[in-house]
């Protein structure tokens, strides 16, 4: 009996050593977060973890000691087969956990309008607008105000509020998520959707697709990279120089089904692209593109 | 006219692929394996005599649970192929391509909770709820038949893929449109997800009704709702949920399937298609089907820990009160499984906060759970080990849920592993664990002899250590940004390691289901040693153990006056003997039109699968001329006469 207790809370040890040296290493993307709205959603990921330990840790030592204590072979405990604890102790059992509900509550109304996605982040910096495109099985992003697209290629300026409008084309439901700067939100055909981000630094992150699509779907991840505002500008201009043009007909290319895993830049873009894919949609006679 | 005779059937249906072929071979040599074995051993007529046109709802039971078994293994043997996939598939393709992979995961899912979960469920509910309740069979003994069939029909039919066909849907168990559509699914396996459900969804429904009217209208004299023993109560407010939700999962997936075979455009992506809309209505059944696998477990566990500490429930009609509040909240959180889909925060934060109030009922019962040991005489039995395992993993799988419902929270966590953890905790930890509990506690009552103490308690330690090392990981690897249904990975994302750690667990996990099949063979061999002639192995508390075991098809010869909801622990404390009074019993005869119907059923889901216009016009005619026969039968009772009834108690005495 005793090496058994031994053998289980050696076995707990070795499980919780090993899960904090894995949350602790750099992989473990969510608590590790290189943006001010993935930050706030793990500060409050921390603030609802502790207030159901409050809860759930007592309720765990009352487990093992009522039944340490209430054992059979334990034979100095009272048996009181009729035992109850009358309406006040019932009136406890509802109320405590509704007292931590209650306060739950109150923090997720404030976090959820707080980091609301469409809510645009706080800063002195105009924001930069992208606009996302998840296609099979590949993100296409425009950067309408410079002209430009990326083909699997996330580029963004640091310390600048990014505003992406998602939608996608031709694809079932996807997420978007880059989970160092911030949680996903879904991309679908015909429907546009809005995320604010911020990356605190410079950095390379990875974004992904995060909900099944068909055979591509774990290959549709991207690459992100945050730089100075300088460096930014600087890959803006040379992006200007590439010599492929992102026209409607190329465009009709990439909306096809393929793994398509490379990185192509756009120095021009059919004008107005993404209102174009919207379009598609509101008027399946017309073709728009 | 090629239509009309074959529809979409052509030579590429045939198995031409290593687990199609492998599937087949399987399925025919156990059939013929089964067919050599009962004709050798005579048995076709025991079989078709004895159980398969039974109407006796433990036979219908036993019969639920051999079939849940079965359907457990194959999806097992789904879940350890995704699980090796996984663990290899770090910079390479692993051994699955990506389609198979997804078609693995996809029958996975709806076999563990259609075809297993539901059925275990419906099998101790056949057991022990008409038992519990005084009842001598259910209200409607020819529709259970209809019902377990139907659900047999439904579980062939989602393994008839591998027969004729090749494909299975890839699109997760729910069928998610627009990714279910023909534009992305051309092939029949959407078809044969959506017609296996319609199927089995026919038979839970029709079990849904049988049991709820069983439950309302059949109860021992003196047993007024407040005096329903719990597992009753929560089979109860399943069968409520069964009823109330399962009509949206038909609709549902009639829509799909007609967007799939008239080209309409209910959740297409263009044309007008809300694909939106297919996400709210399969999970405005899917949330309460969630609660449909665990209610009852929750019942269950209720009645274990009551009958092993020897004491009354701690605060019965709170349990109640919590199973009803779980049932009602079950239909308002359906959102909260796409937060991430744009909706305002007002929207999202009422559903978040919906689902945290259901943490208050469940906080109720946690807490009486414990308060019932409290002063009691614990008697750690095998189901005690399985009731205080599901405790402890109930609040792990609680705190997680309640940790999603956070709208923002779950922005990091969404369709990562960090959920596919989480509701593996909750079915693995509560819906199976209360049904290895369940099985355990009422297996003396239905056959007669307790299972092997020790073994069980080994299984136990197999299943929840394994647990720990399978699922654990899982969260884990939900904050380092690993999404779930992804076949392979980059190496640098450092998931491997964790993957491998799972696949562990899993082995684990196996050497517990090896001990089960042992458990159950040995007790088998050894029962001599392990009989139970007083019909009252452990001391209960409720009224089923207050019969023989096992129990005389008519259940109970004389139905006692029911005065609290432990009326057997009450009649024991007054000093309670048999009575030897006996009455005239109405029973129910033997009838294999449940099994006609269903097999016309079967054809039909088959016939629309593929598109085959004869087929189901024939057996739709089939099924509308069963039920014609059926309805002129005026003769489905008999009486069992008094005398008849004695002689049967007398040899129960004599032992």
């Amino acid at each position: 009996m005793k090496t058994k207790f031994l053998i289980g809370i050696l076995a707990v040890v070795i499980g919780i050593i090993g899960s904090v040296i894995v949350l602790a290493s750099e992989n473990a993307l969510v608590v590790h977060p290189k943006g001010i709205v993935a930050q706030n959603e793990l500060e409050l990921i921390v603030v609802n973890i502790i207030l159901m330990l409050i809860i759930i840790v007592p309720t765990y030592i009352l487990l093992f000691s009522v039944v340490w204590k209430y054992c059979i072979k334990n034979e100095k405990a009272k048996y009181d087969p009729d035992h109850t604890f009358g309406p006040i102790g019932e009136l406890m059992m509802w109320g405590l956990p509704t007292i931590v509900v209650i306060v739950m509550a109150i923090v997720t109304w404030d976090a959820t309008h707080e980091l609301n996605p469409y809510k645009p982040l706080e800063s002195d910096v105009k924001p930069l607008v992208v606009q996302v495109v998840a296609l099979d099985w590949k993100w296409l992003f425009i950067y309408p105000e410079q002209g430009i697209a990326t083909l699997n290629y996330f580029f963004i300026p640091e310390r600048t509020p990014i505003h992406l409008h998602l939608s996608a084309d031709g694809t079932p439901m996807n997420s978007f998520w880059i989970p160092q700067l911030g949680g996903q939100i879904y991309s679908m055909t015909g429907m546009t959707t809005q995320l604010f981000l911020m990356a605190d630094g410079l950095g390379e992150y990875t974004g992904r697709a995060v909900e099944i699509n068909g055979e591509g779907y774990a290959d549709m991840t991207f690459p992100v990279k945050s730089t100075s505002a300088q460096d930014f500008a600087d890959w803006v201009e040379l992006v200007k120089k590439s010599p492929s043009h992102l026209t409607g007909d190329l465009y009709n290319e990439l909306v096809k089904p393929a793994v398509n895993k490379s990185t192509i830049f756009f120095s021009e873009v059919e004008s107005n692209l993404y209102n174009k894919i919207l379009d598609k949609y509101m008027y399946p006679t017309e073709p728009v593109l | 006219m090629r239509d009309f005779f074959f529809g979409k059937l052509t030579w590429d249906a045939v198995p031409h692929v290593w687990y199609t072929i492998g599937g087949t071979v399987f399925i025919i040599l156990a059939a013929i394996a089964i067919g050599i074995y009962l004709t050798l051993t005579k048995r076709w007529g025991w079989l078709w005599n004895e159980w398969l046109t039974s109407t006796d709802p433990k036979k219908i039971g036993t019969m639920y649970m051999v079939f849940a078994s079965l359907m457990f293994f194959r999806g097992m043997l789904d879940a350890g192929m995704v699980w090796l996939q996984q663990a290899i598939a770090a910079d390479s393709q692993g051994y699955l391509t990506a389609d198979h992979f997804q078609q693995i995961f996809t029958s996975h899912g709806d076999i563990m909770v259609f075809f297993v979960t539901m059925s275990f469920f419906f099998g101790l509910m056949n057991w022990i709820v008409p038992l519990q309740i005084g009842a001598r069979d259910l209200a409607f003994p020819f529709l259970n038949s209809l019902g377990f069939w139907l659900t047999v029909s439904g579980g062939l039919l989602i393994n008839l893929f591998f027969v004729i066909g090749g494909d299975f849907a890839n699109t997760g168990w729910l069928a998610i449109a627009p990714f279910s559509e023909l534009e992305f699914n051309p092939s029949v396996g959407v078809d044969y997800l959506i017609w296996s459900l319609q199927l089995s969804g026919a038979g839970s429904l029709l079990a849904g009704i049988n049991f709820l009217v069983t439950i309302i209208k059949k109860r021992a004299p003196g047993m007024t709702l407040m005096k329903m023993p719990l597992f009753t109560w929560n089979s109860l407010c399943a069968m409520v949920l069964i009823i109330s939700a399962f009509p949206v999962l038909t609709a549902t997936t009639l829509l799909l399937w007609l967007d799939r075979a008239f080209e309409m455009h209910f959740f297409t992506i263009g044309y007008a298609g809300n694909q939106m809309m297919y996400w709210n209505l399969i999970w405005m059944w899917g949330h309460p089907e969630v609660y449909i696998l665990v209610i009852p477990a929750f019942g269950m566990f209720s009645e274990i820990v009551s009958t092993f500490s020897q004491k009354k429930t701690s605060g019965y009609v709170s349990m109640v009160w919590a199973a009803l509040t779980i049932t009602t909240l079950s239909f308002l959180v359906w959102l909260h499984h796409f937060f991430v889909m744009g909706a305002g925060p007002n929207v999202n934060s009422f559903f978040g906060i919906v689902t945290m109030l259901i943490a208050i009922p469940a906080g109720v019962q946690v807490f009486n759970w414990i308060f019932t040991m409290y002063k009691g005489k614990i008697n750690l039995a095998s189901p005690m080990y399985w009731f205080i395992g599901f405790l402890v993993l109930f609040m792990i799988g609680g705190m997680a849920g309640i940790f999603m419902a956070s709208p923002p929270a779950d922005f990091q966590v969404h369709n990562s592993l960090f959920l596919v953890a989480h509701f593996h905790t909750m079915i693995v930890g509560v819906a199976l664990f209360g049904i290895f509990a369940g099985i355990t506690f009422w297996f003396p009552k239905i056959f007669g002899f307790k299972l092997n103490e020790r073994l069980d308690k080994q299984a136990f330690w197999f299943w929840f250590a394994g647990f720990f090392v399978a699922f654990m990981p899982l969260y884990l690897l939900g904050f380092m940004g690993a999404p779930r249904r992804i076949d392979h990975y980059a190496a640098a994302t450092g998931w491997q390691p964790l993957y491998i750690t799972a696949l562990a667990g899993f082995c684990f996990i196996l050497c517990g289901i090896a001990t089960q099949v042992y458990l159950v063979i040995e007790s088998i061999k050894n029962r001599k040693q392990n009989l139970d002639t007083t019909g009252d192995p452990w001391n209960g508390r409720t009224l089923e153990w207050a019969t023989h075991s096992p129990p005389p098809f008519y259940n109970f010869a004389t139905v006692p006056y029911i005065t609290s909801h432990e009326v057997f622990w009450d009649m024991k404390k007054k000093g309670w003997e048999r009575e030897k009074k006996y009455e005239d019993i109405e029973c129910f005869k033997n009838t294999g039109m449940g099994i006609y119907i269903s097999i016309f059923a079967f054809l039909l889901g088959f016939g629309i699968v593929w598109q085959i216009i004869w087929l189901i016009v024939l057996s739709l005619v089939g099924v509308i001329a069963c039920i014609i026969r059926l309805s002129f039968d005026d003769e489905m009772e008999y009486v069992l006469p008094a005398e008849e009834v004695a002689k049967i108690e007398e040899a129960y005495h004599r032992g």
